[in-house]
């Protein structure tokens, strides 16, 4: 597994046990970031004065070994200074790769062994010359200043790795975090940068009813499960949670836990604990680490408040739509039902009262009203119910229907309701289409109604029947003033009135709309269509492609 | 002028307007009618209508801002249609001056009680020094209440509130204009404060206190002093 390498120091406990979270996911969304976190770990971050490796020793005792016995292949044949470069050349290689201490270690061994084995006398360490020394303390002066160099050299140079690296994951955090649209999104971007910065597993727990859970955590399949977070882990968690601080397991006193511990807090409540491999505190970025895990919890914080804050935002113009409707709703059966029912109570109560002094014609008005207006109100609760229905989620019983038999319904019930109209049909007989006939006679009648309503008496309505190969086009036209261009996007809008001054409900288009769509048609405005007036309304209601009528 | 008392009605529904106008006609009056608060003001203004028949829910004036123009230069009374959720608003057309209130939908019967009501206290004359209502006799200079012949014990509030109260026979006095009437400005608001006095004077005036005859509750509004009938 190639980040238990990137991890290294310590193992994980598996266990097979049952997750609230849904692993596979969880994986699918880390397996980029596990790549590219094992792309920038590990590296090399030893100090110049870091101590010396077996490794080390042994490259440097291959060096000296290698200046020894090329010196003595060449003795006689190249100048007697030559040996001692080589030597010189020797000791500056193991400071550079090896670091300072080797540098210094093989420093003495090679004047040693140039002392040992070229200079007179032979095979004793005896120094003959004064001279020697002075070889010996440059040997030390180049093996320790260029080791000491070599390490400044490789550590500014880890460092920079380091922060690009570091870089790296915060600006991938970010991109991340950008395109995160739930709080699980956001806690995968955080455990899995985490990881990157901390160089070691990290975890996300939320609270949900005062207790922890684990609700993200990298590398996956490694601490999904609460027995990975061991006991004094969890402990830690705990606390970082209820003392809203963060947690470190490096700090003095604390002992057992391998996390620290980050508590996200907003408002005073802590919406995540986010648990990482504590850094080792010998590490030459350590402070960069720290700020950039610092980064993270700030920006994730940020993050999952603007989503909370763009939920609360949503959730609350959905309640005011839906309020708005409600309102809406309620203002049009309070005004719909009862000026129908105060005028067929008001006349009812008049016959009775007053039926001796009205005179015969009053008498009649007053009969008349109280047949209209027990219409009205039997309309309106067609309308009502319509809708509830279609609110409800309408369930269609389609059968064959000829459309030319529901327009004439629908006009005879139309003839009815405004004895005063004049209602022309036009057409052709018309294929036969999958519908529900009543459903198709509402929405025409509707139409109609809404025609009647705003022309000048008497009103003339004309219905039109056309057909293509595709589809039957139902258009009721009327003569009246036409709609206003700015209404005409809002008609079929719930409760929108062209005319708030005119009688209606603003139901009856909305409602024909929605019928009409259920049985897979459309209706469209349009207007005006004769010079400067009238209106025409399409029903346009698809053929059936299946086998013919 | 035929001398039949003529009712200006303000109701933007014609099938309200339609009903009403045979009704009134054959119960004796003239009617005319306003759509709009408007045309109500202009027509209150030019024809000098008896009462005005007011619907509080006008396409374009509130009917509230109605009562309060008019409340400017006339005392004609104003009988308010109002609907069962327009509680608030009946309570604030009551406190702005209108004289009566009835619910939609109503029977004919019922309006025309209220109108006949309204017209009675109108065309009585202004309070003299005394009011008789039954047994009930209060002297207003004396500060003294017989019910029968007997003499009844009022402190100085109780008394202001019947006096209060039987100024305006028929007519629905708010919780607020009585508290501010009795109490003063400060009081506005203390309806719990009124309800005990009210129980109080009850006990003193009332034959059967639980179903009283001449304070008669408006739940939620206010009283009517209905001791006229």
């Amino acid at each position: 597994m190639p980040h238990k390498e990137a991890t290294g120091d310590f193992v994980w406990a598996h266990k097979d046990c049952v997750n609230t979270v849904d692993r596979s996911a969880i994986t699918a969304q880390n397996q980029a970031m596990q790549d590219q976190s094992n792309r920038m770990l590990p590296y090399d971050d030893r100090g110049w004065s870091a101590l010396p490796s077996v490794w080390g020793g042994m490259g440097a005792t291959a060096f000296l070994g290698l200046a020894a016995l090329t010196t003595h292949l060449t003795l006689g044949l190249l100048p007697e200074p030559t040996g001692l470069f080589l030597f010189f050349a020797a000791v500056l290689l193991s400071a550079v790769r090896f670091g300072f201490w080797i540098g210094i270690a093989s420093a003495f061994a090679a004047f040693a062994a140039f002392n040992f084995l070229f200079v007179l006398p032979l095979y004793t360490f005896r120094i003959a010359h004064p001279g020697d020394l002075v070889v010996l303390a440059e040997f030390l002066l180049v093996a320790g200043l260029t080791g000491f160099l070599a390490g400044r050299l490789r550590e500014e140079a880890d460092a920079a790795k380091g922060r690009a690296a570091v870089l790296e994951v915060l600006s991938s955090f970010a991109s991340e975090l950008a395109e995160a649209h739930d709080l699980a999104a956001i806690e995968h971007a955080l455990s899995a940068h985490l990881a990157a910065l901390a160089l070691g597993p990290s975890v996300v727990l939320r609270p949900t009813d005062e207790v922890l859970q684990i609700t993200a955590a990298f590398p996956v399949e490694a601490s999904l499960d609460e027995a990975s977070l061991d006991a004094a882990d969890m402990q830690a968690a705990d606390r970082a949670f209820r003392r809203r601080s963060t947690q470190d397991s490096t700090q003095p006193g604390w002992q057992g836990a391998r996390f620290a511990f980050v508590p996200l807090v907003q408002n005073d409540t802590v919406v995540l604990v986010l648990g990482h491999h504590s850094l080792n505190r010998q590490r030459s970025d350590l402070r960069y680490r720290e700020q950039a895990i610092e980064v993270i919890c700030h920006q994730g914080n940020l993050a999952i408040e603007r989503m909370g804050l763009a939920k609360a935002a949503d959730e609350a113009r959905i309640t005011a739509d839906r309020e708005s409707l409600r309102a809406s709703l309620l203002t049009s059966l309070s005004h719909d039902l009862r000026t129908p029912l105060a005028t067929i109570l008001g006349a009812i109560t008049s016959l009775r009262e007053l039926g001796d002094t009205l005179p015969p014609e009053a008498r009649a008005d007053l009969q008349l009203a109280i047949e209209e207006e027990a219409q009205r109100l039997s309309r309106y609760v067609d309308n009502l119910l319509q809708m509830t229905r279609m609110q409800a989620g309408l369930s269609l019983r389609l059968v064959w229907v000829d459309p030319g038999d529901v327009v004439a319904a629908a006009v005879a019930r139309a003839a009815r309701a405004f004895p005063t109209a004049q209602i022309t049909v036009a057409g052709a007989d018309l294929p036969m289409i999958r519908a529900e006939a009543a459903l198709l006679e509402q929405a025409l009648f509707n139409l109609i109604d809404n025609a009647v309503k705003f022309s000048a008496k008497p009103a003339l309505v004309d219905i039109a029947c056309a057909a293509s190969t595709a589809e039957v086009t139902l258009t009721v036209t009327d003569h009246g003033p036409g709609i206003a261009p700015e209404a005409i996007n809002h008609i079929f809008t719930p409760f929108f009135r062209a005319n708030p001054a005119a009688p209606g409900t603003g139901l009856g288009l909305t409602i024909c709309q929605g019928l009409v769509q259920a049985l897979g048609g459309s209706l469209t405005a349009e207007s005006p269509v004769q010079g400067m007036r009238g209106s025409a309304l399409h029903i346009r209601l698809p053929l059936p492609t299946g086998p013919a009528r | 002028m035929t001398g039949r008392p003529l009712i200006l009605i303000v109701d933007d529904e014609p099938q309200i307007q339609r009903f009403l106008g045979h009704a009134l006609a054959a119960s004796g009056y003239d009617t005319c009618f306003a759509a709009t608060g408007q045309e109500g003001l202009t027509l209150a203004a030019t024809s000098d209508p008896a009462a005005m028949i007011l619907d509080l829910g006008l396409p374009d004036l509130n009917g509230k801002a109605v009562i309060e123009r008019l409340r400017a230069s006339s005392d004609i009374p104003i009988i308010v249609l109002s609907a069962h959720d327009q509680e608030m608003e009946k309570i604030m057309a009551l406190d702005l001056g209108a004289n009566d209130f009835v619910a939609k939908p109503f029977g004919i019967g019922e309006l025309l009680a209220r109108l006949r009501a309204c017209l009675r206290q109108a065309s009585r004359a202004p309070a003299g020094d005394s009011i008789r209502h039954g047994g009930l006799l209060i002297d207003l200079p004396a500060h003294s209440v017989t019910m029968g012949g007997q003499p009844l014990r009022l402190t100085p509030k109780e008394f202001d509130l019947l006096v209060t109260l039987a100024r305006n026979p028929g007519r629905v006095l708010t919780h607020r204009q009585l508290l501010l009437q009795v109490w003063g400005p400060a009081h506005g608001e203390d309806v719990p404060y009124l309800r005990v006095f009210i129980g109080q004077l009850r006990q003193k005036i009332e034959a059967e206190p639980s179903q009283p005859k001449f304070i008669q509750t408006e739940p939620g509004v206010g009283y009517r002093w209905g001791g006229s009938d």
